[in-house]
């Protein structure tokens, strides 16, 4: 047999070192006081887990078994009251200014407890880092100003991401897809503002959040290049919760639906239109499809991390089984068998966890922490003085120029292939780590028998909140085609993706 | 495919499907509830008329003598929509199988037989453990006349619900176990709350706290392993035909809405990696059908090594339930995952199944034993 010549093409797409190994090309510009804080949030997570989540978290799940409509405020307080709600906001804004980075590990932590849980968390900060990506300083000024008063107050006031529509679900993640989507929610434009009508649905902590991060379009005829991105507060003339859907699993975390009628959103509360980006060198579609991208990239590592959670409260109920039952006549965890089982899902446990950890990597030097993690920006937002943040500074950020600027540098700068790596690599993390966090969960099941069906022993709870994983933030199947359109594509120069015939 | 022409097993096939269609798939959501409700007894009291509790039973036991195969028939058509009461019946039908492999006729005739009440007739076991593997066992104490029982035995399936126990004990550290019918109304006898369980919720099950509870021998003494490793042998295919109509609905409900639901500016069918997990699912459930078959077919006409093809089409189908069920949520999307739905209750229900009698590697294992001639 003879070797074919590889063509050219292919040879450009030799896998780069950029694409491929992130952890070795980012991992020694990584600051010290990152992985000082990573510990941190880390050795917090395991205290929260002690103290507030494992006594709950059976609890919880009954109860909103038992009630349905159950919304789990007390939790929510507790959250706030630890603070959680602005650790990851930057200090400019009144936040704690730990880096977004180390969430992944923060939410792991939780998650391996209850994903449900994690989420009440974790889903908040969807709504934050998608306002952060649209790079709107006045917008996220007031925000998450409120959101840090709210928690000065005890009075929890967190974001939800309302993108999700009946009619269209894979359509509104995908802005190759869209245009041929059935969609409905519609922003017209009107003098002053926007009036919104339409339906969102399982939206996560809809009832439970105090502002909502919503995606309608201007032209329902051309949604790619019509997105408009605003904030809608809970209470708002037009603004009503619908349906509490009725889970299989992470019963703790609600699904809301969100109806607009007739819901007027003055201009200042829109984070993002096509007017406000038309000086930027992308068109609306693909400046658009960027906000997606810088906010997928790093959601997206975070529903690994949910995953890697909950991989491994399967993995850990599974061992503590092993540990104290006798299965024929020997202790399970001596069977040669089970040991096998015991390392696989510890495998899988830490490659899910690499999974989300090289994205972050990628994330950091090419995509949503870049700009951040860079020397300057870094140094500013841990150590300026807060007297500064607080009174002068938001000031200066508080005008539309300083937007501008920020959007300049973000948006003009990132070239195609750092969009591909990021997005491609968030793609990646989410569907192995979600696919490997139920593999666990089916695992543990098996090896348990019986003890595993049992609500008491958790392991079926982390079975019925793991399914859910393979579906947000864009099915699995959604995430292996984009996969292939980020990373892949450019090795076959014919293929189009989403034109399945 | 399983009924083979057979016009009685078609009949009985034929009651099955309808009976699930009217009185199972309309209230699903309402059965599945927690906590657990009232309604679910008009359902099992209909399903007691029909005879789908005497399936298996011999004609001289009054049962309607249909094998394996009847009952497998009836419990595919039934699983299909909702697997809770194919729990109840396969458990029911498991304690039956031990008493009869036990020759302990007689006791079935005085004390369950002659009951009138469905659920007097139901007999608890605790159906998802072998009690050789994990010895969750009661203790017996014997004297000349009785026997009595102590200790706790854990997940006793329809033990909330039914008028007799059977239940595997031992005597102090021996090897050996025995079953035991206990009066669950008896005294020495209490049951926790229904157990709050993955999948199965209107096929409830109980922990049962015995102190010196009246407790009468089945069979005899010692060979709880023989019985229960016998039963299970033929419930093997019984447990493979739950996960097979689990995943015939699963396939139906998935083809059903992929033709309906668009993505895209097509129905979703057209997406052929949509397309390709239907497929797999397709695939699995026809594979495991004619595993059921096999089996039955092999188990009803007592072919030699019929216990193996149970085996592993109870080992197969279950495993093959899991991951079809598991992208017959996925292939509804957000949908899916929603109780107002049939597939995430079939997921918790497959995996549900894939633990009946014992942990599942352990099934294989035991299978290459009884290859090796060690089983
Ligand atoms: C509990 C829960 C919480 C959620 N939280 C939020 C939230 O906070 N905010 C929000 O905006 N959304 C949220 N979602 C919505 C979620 O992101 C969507 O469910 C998801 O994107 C899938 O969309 P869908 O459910 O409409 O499925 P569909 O898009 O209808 O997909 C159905 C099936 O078809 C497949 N499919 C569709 N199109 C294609 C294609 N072109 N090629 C191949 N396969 C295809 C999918 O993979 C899937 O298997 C949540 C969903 C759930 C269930
Ligand atoms: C192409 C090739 C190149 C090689 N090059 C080298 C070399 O350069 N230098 C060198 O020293 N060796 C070399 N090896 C040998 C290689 O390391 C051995 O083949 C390997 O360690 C397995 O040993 P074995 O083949 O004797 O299999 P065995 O040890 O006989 O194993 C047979 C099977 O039993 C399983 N098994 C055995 N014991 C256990 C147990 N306790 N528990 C569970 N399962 C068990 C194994 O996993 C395997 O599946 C080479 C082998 C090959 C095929």
């Amino acid at each position: 047999m003879t070797y074919q010549p590889c063509t050219p093409e292919y040879a450009q797409c030799a896998p780069d070192l950029n694409d491929v190994a992130a952890s070795l090309v980012s991992t020694h510009a990584t600051p010290r006081a990152l992985i000082k804080e990573t510990r941190e949030v880390v050795d917090l997570a395991r205290r929260f887990n002690k103290e507030v989540v494992r006594p709950y978290v059976l609890e919880l799940d009954r109860k909103v078994h038992e009630d349905p409509d159950f919304l789990p405020w007390d939790f929510v307080k507790k959250a706030n009251d630890w603070g959680f709600y602005t650790m990851w906001v930057p200090r400019l804004f009144g936040g704690k200014g730990y880096f977004m980075h180390s969430m992944s590990a923060f939410v792991e932590e939780i998650g391996s407890a209850c994903v449900g849980m994690a989420n009440l968390i974790g889903v908040h900060y969807l709504g934050m880092a998608t306002l952060a990506a649209t790079w709107n300083a006045p917008l996220m000024m007031k925000i998450f100003r409120d959101v840090a008063a709210g928690e000065k107050a005890g009075d929890p006031r967190i974001i939800s991401l309302a993108i999700t529509e009946p009619g269209a679900g894979t359509d509104v993640e995908e802005p190759d897809l869209i245009d041929k989507g059935n969609i409905t929610c519609h922003a017209k434009k009107v003098d002053g503002g926007y009036v919104v009508n339409g339906t969102k649905i399982f939206i996560s902590n809809g009832h439970l959040s105090k502002w909502h991060v919503v995606i309608a379009y201007s032209d329902l005829d051309l949604p790619s290049q019509n997105t408009v991105c605003m904030l809608v507060q809970t209470g708002q003339k037009g603004f009503s919760f619908g349906r509490h859907e009725k889970k299989m699993g992470q019963r703790a975390c609600p699904a809301s639906e969100l109806v607009f009628k007739d819901c007027f959103v003055p201009d200042n509360m829109v984070a993002l239109d096509p007017e406000q980006i038309k000086d930027l060198k992308r068109d609306a579609k693909h400046t658009f499809q960027q906000v997606l991208d810088y906010v997928l990239g790093a959601t997206r590592a975070g529903v690994a991390a949910f995953a890697t959670g909950a991989a491994r409260g399967a993995y850990e109920e599974a061992l503590a089984f092993a540990n104290e039952t006798e299965v024929d006549g020997k202790l399970l965890a001596n069977h040669e068998w089970a040991q096998c089982m015991l390392a696989e899902m510890y495998k899988n446990v830490n490659l899910a966890r690499l999974a989300y950890m090289e994205t972050n990597h990628h994330n950091a030097s090419s995509g949503i922490y870049k700009s951040m993690l860079s020397k300057g920006m870094f140094q500013f937002s841990k150590y300026a003085p807060q007297f500064f943040l607080d009174k002068i500074a938001p000031a200066l950020v508080g005008n539309g120029l300083t937007t501008k600027w920020l959007r300049k540098q973000s948006f003009d700068s990132q070239p195609e292939e750092e969009l591909h790596r990021t997005s491609g690599w968030g793609s990646l993390a989410k569907f192995s780590g979600t696919d490997l966090g139920m593999k666990n969960c089916h695992m543990a099941l098996e090896l348990m028998g019986q003890a595993g069906l049992r609500h008491d022993q958790r392991a079926e709870k982390h079975f019925r909140d793991a399914k859910l994983l393979q579906i947000y933030e864009g099915t699995n199947q959604l995430n292996r085609l984009n996969l292939f359109k980020c990373l892949i594509s450019r090795a076959c120069p014919q293929s189009c993706v989403f034109h399945d015939a | 495919m399983l009924c083979r022409g057979d016009k009685e097993l078609k009949l009985v096939d034929g009651a099955a499907t309808d009976f699930a269609a009217k009185e199972l798939a309309p209230n699903r959501e309402e059965y599945d509830q927690y906590p657990f409700g009232p309604f679910w007894d008009k359902v099992v009291k209909k399903a007691f008329g029909l005879g789908f509790f005497h399936a298996s039973l011999p004609v001289e036991l009054d049962g309607m003598g249909l094998g394996l195969s009847g009952l497998s028939v009836i419990l595919k058509s039934l699983c299909s929509q909702d697997a809770s009461l194919g729990g109840m019946i396969f458990t029911n039908a498991l304690a039956q199988e031990i008493m009869l492999i036990a020759k302990a006729e007689k006791l079935f005739e005085d004390k369950i037989a002659q009951q009138k009440d469905a659920f007097g007739f139901l007999l608890a076991f605790p159906s998802f453990n072998n009690p050789s593997e994990v010895r969750h066992l009661a203790q017996v104490k014997k004297t000349k006349q009785k026997a009595t029982l102590s200790g706790e035995v854990p997940y006793v399936v329809l033990g909330g619900l039914g008028s007799y126990a059977l239940l595997p004990a031992c005597q102090g550290n021996e090897q050996d176990f025995s079953f035991y019918l206990v009066d669950l109304k008896g005294k020495g006898v209490s049951v926790s709350e229904p157990i709050f369980s993955l999948g199965l919720h209107a096929c409830p099950a109980v922990d049962i706290s015995l102190d010196k509870a009246p407790a009468l021998l089945v069979g005899k003494e010692g060979k709880g392993k023989e019985y229960f490793d016998k039963a299970a042998d033929r419930m093997h295919a019984a447990q493979a035909a739950m996960a097979s109509g689990i995943m015939e609905g699963c396939f139906a409900e998935a083809l059903a809405y992929c033709k309906e639901r668009e993505q895209g500016g097509r129905e979703i069918v057209d997406w052929s990696e949509v397309k390709m997990m239907l497929a797999n699912i397709a695939i699995q459930a026809k594979s495991a059908e004619m595993m059921l078959s096999r089996a039955c077919e092999a188990a009803d006409n007592n072919q030699p090594k019929w216990q193996a093809a149970a085996r592993v089409a109870a080992i197969q189908a279950s495993a093959f339930a899991c991951e079809a069920a598991t992208d017959g949520v996925q292939v509804l999307g957000g949908v899916g995952y929603m109780k107002d739905h049939g597939q995430e209750k079939r997921l918790r229900d497959a995996k549900q199944i894939q633990a009946l009698m014992g942990i599942a590697p352990m099934k294989k294992l035991k299978y290459m034993d009884s290859l090796l001639g060690k089983g």
